[in-house]
């Protein structure tokens, strides 16, 4: 099934990984679903890039299981595998900014692919929300690599949660502000990143041409 | 967006506000629950207890940034993957319901037009739009007994076997009609009658191979009136048997037990 392997690009992951997930594709009640979404989850906070790649997988993985058995215990196992990762993120943070990063990259693309009748999963607002809310502290800001996380989510789903809960969106752009004005040792680019993602915001989620010329054309200088 | 490609900009530290307030005044204005912080408050821990805590905070923050449309009681800290099962049972309810009423409502003017009631039209569905139970709790409620009921072998048999066209009333079980009033006694009792005449589509039992009813309660089983041929009250008394030790088969694809 070499054109499953391209399709999610499946040749990264290790020997053992690559036949589960195939497997699982193939026909997801040959397999222990519980162990596929471990190691989905698994691999997910190890390498931020196999993420998107991870939410395709879960989505297609869903979608064959509803199809064929009428069933959710894949959805159900992610859910409850994320659920354990997201209860001890701060010992995760603590243990290593990178993983932690991942885990709110894997959170975050679970929430803007898995949709159930084509609404964001309800349950995931809040602890979306945590997150976001994490990566504002004084600590996270002070880190080139939490900012590009938080700008990079609120440009993926941001529109989607505001929408769910306006509230915690203004309480979170109320943080963000006073990071960029206040936060002392803030890098030069993370405060670029943040002044984008407020224009960005600001515009109705989108970005203004000249902002858009601002931040991302090269100017002559 | 990524990083590389943006330009870097230099920024002095004249461009920053002259006048802004003091480092002490940094931190978040207000909390989480929207109030505004006294300076010298603590950040509210997001590791500690992070599922128990969410929960608590957005029934404090409800009063002024939840939506109307959501204000909802919360029972109790459920796990992600039950909260989702469950909004997803009542979107799907709610669908039931528009299509219910809508086909009350069309039975009830086709029936004004001739005096032969259509096919679908009986007195299960005549309910008139006043009558029909609406609490979405107990909606749900019954929906999950139903789906206990239909995800069995006995069910997936009984439907292959016998059209719903050929159904005969008092002979072939027919689904309880989530949507009529009645009592919760009245309920109950439907539903575990319906149970019990589903059990006629059993697999045979062989040695080793289980029965896929779910757990029966000592309750149900002895409410079972003997029949005639006493064939119902065999079958239940051999499963009671089963049903005990594993899971039935047919539950665990969908009612995988939670780890955790």
């Amino acid at each position: 099934m070499d054109s499953v392997c391209v399709e999610y690009k499946l040749q990264t992951l290790d020997a053992g990984a690559q036949n589960l997930l195939k497997a699982a594709l193939k026909d997801p009640r040959a397999v222990d679903l519980e162990k596929v979404a471990t190691a989905i989850v698994d691999l997910s906070l190890k390498d931020s890039s196999f993420c998107k790649e991870a939410g395709r997988i879960c989505y297609a993985l869903i979608q064959e299981e509803a199809k064929d058995a009428n069933s959710t215990v894949f959805r159900r196992n992610l859910l409850t595998r994320l659920q354990q990762e997201f209860t001890v993120r701060k010992e995760t943070r603590k243990r290593s900014v990178s993983q932690w990063v991942c885990l709110v990259n894997f959170i975050c693309t679970i929430f803007d692919y898995l949709k159930v009748n084509n609404q964001p999963m309800a349950a995931l607002v809040q602890p979306v929300y945590d997150c976001l809310f994490r990566l504002v502290q004084p600590d996270a800001l002070t880190n080139e690599e939490e900012v590009d996380c938080l700008a990079m989510q609120l440009h993926r789903i941001g529109e989607q949660l505001e929408r769910a809960e306006a509230g915690r969106m203004d309480e979170l752009f109320y943080a963000l502000r006073d990071g960029f004005l206040l936060q002392e040792r803030l890098s030069s680019m993370a405060r670029l990143l943040l002044l984008e993602v407020l224009e960005f915001r600001a515009g109705g989620w989108k970005l203004s041409d000249t902002a858009q010329q601002y931040y991302y054309s090269e100017v002559a200088n | 967006m990524s990083s590389n490609s943006q330009k870097r900009r230099q920024i002095t530290g004249g461009d920053l506000r002259k006048n802004a307030p003091s480092p002490s005044h940094y931190g978040r204005k207000r909390g989480s629950d929207g109030q505004l912080r006294s300076q010298g408050d603590p950040q509210p821990s997001l590791g500690a207890k992070g599922e128990h805590r969410h929960t608590d905070n957005r029934s404090e923050r409800q009063a002024s940034f939840t939506t109307p449309e959501t204000v909802r009681p919360l029972s109790r800290c459920k796990d992600w993957g039950s909260e989702v099962e469950e909004s997803e049972m009542r979107m799907s309810v709610n669908r039931d319901m528009q299509r219910y009423r809508r086909r009350i409502l069309t039975a009830e003017f086709s029936s004004r037009e001739r005096k032969v009631s259509s096919g679908s039209c009986d007195s299960r569905d005549s309910a008139s739009p006043t009558e029909l139970e609406t609490d979405e709790n107990v909606l749900l409620r019954r929906q999950k007994q139903i789906n206990y009921g239909k995800n069995t072998l006995a069910y997936d048999r009984y439907i292959k076997e016998v059209p719903k066209h050929l159904r005969q009333s008092g002979v072939h079980p027919r689904t309880p009609n989530k949507f009529r009033k009645y009592s919760r006694r009245s309920w109950d009792q439907q539903i575990k009658m319906w149970k019990v005449k589903l059990h006629t589509w059993d697999p045979p039992a062989q040695d080793g191979d289980l029965q896929a009813i779910e757990q029966i309660d000592l309750g149900e089983v002895m409410d079972i009136e003997l029949d005639p041929d006493g064939e119902t009250c065999k079958t239940s008394a051999g499963d009671e048997m089963d049903c005990f030790s594993v899971t039935p088969r047919k539950m665990k694809k969908t009612e995988e037990l939670p780890q955790v």
